[in-house]
């Protein structure tokens, strides 16, 4: 159980991975890792959840929360890789409408923002 | 013949997962498939949780009590805790994202409605067949929580 994070290559994005579950155990951790890469400036995300089992309100409340953060400056936080499970808790609340979801990580990382020094 | 099972752990975040483990046990006992136990862990995980959050206000404030029963037709999961009233019935229902999108409501508006909570209770009410909430001086706040059982009409 544990959340990772990596810069793409030639390019201004994080991707944020998540392996476990997204409870009360790891939610303060992600929420900890999103806020530091938010607060240093790096506000286009991805969060890979290709090997998350479970998902909590908290674990939404915590995406949703850096989703805003994101956007409010013009960048975004995309998602990855639910399975069936998550894909149908997202939807119960509406969250597939929300965030942009992408089935497949790597077509995710493609679409991180070019570098730009 | 009814089958009843209860544990009993203290109100910390860290034991919710052992409130999911004894109920997600129970259920495969029932004979639930691996979606419904999924679904069960998920309601008594935020049922859990509002119990810490609300009616205790934090944690190592009283403790969780949990009861599961098995009948010919049913699933029932009882959570009793001795913290304050707490009625979540009063908790705002979430936006209906598809309605409030049609609406022309803009997705950060949104995204800031999400924020006032009550995503766990839409969850509840979603995947459970029948919920009921009482309080009283005694006992506590009482939910329970119904699941019919596969198959069997009620």
């Amino acid at each position: 159980m544990s959340i990772w994070h990596e810069r793409l290559p030639h390019s201004d994005s994080y991707l944020v991975g998540v392996s476990g579950r997204l409870d009360q155990s790891l939610n303060p951790e992600l929420e900890e890792t999103l806020s530091r890469l938010l607060d240093n400036g790096h506000h286009d995300l991805i969060v890979d959840l290709s090997h998350t089992t479970y998902i909590n309100s908290g674990g939404l409340r915590c995406l949703v929360s850096a989703w805003r953060r994101a956007r409010s400056s013009d960048g975004t936080l995309r998602l990855c890789g639910l399975n069936a499970r998550l894909q149908e808790i997202f939807a119960m609340v509406g969250f597939d409408k929300v965030f942009e979801i992408y089935p497949n990580c790597d077509e995710a990382r493609s679409l991180g923002r070019r570098a730009t020094s | 013949m009814a089958a009843q099972r209860r544990l009993t752990v203290p109100g910390r975040y860290p034991e919710i997962r052992k409130i999911c483990e004894f109920v997600a046990a129970s259920a495969s006992e029932a004979g639930f498939d691996e979606d419904t136990v999924f679904h069960l862990e998920l309601c008594c995980d935020e049922a859990s949780t509002n119990i810490i959050e609300h009616a205790y206000g934090g944690e190592d404030v009283g403790a969780i009590d949990v009861t599961t029963i098995i009948d010919n037709a049913t699933f029932t999961v009882t959570l009793q805790d001795s913290g304050r009233p707490f009625d979540p019935t009063a908790v705002p229902a979430p936006p209906d994202i598809n309605n409030d999108l049609a609406a022309g409501l803009s997705t950060d508006e949104l995204s800031q409605q999400l924020q006032v909570g009550g995503l766990g209770l839409h969850f509840i009410r979603n995947l459970m067949d029948e919920v009921y909430f009482t309080f009283d001086e005694d006992h506590g706040n009482t939910m329970v929580m119904v699941k019919y059982l596969q198959g069997k009409d009620v």
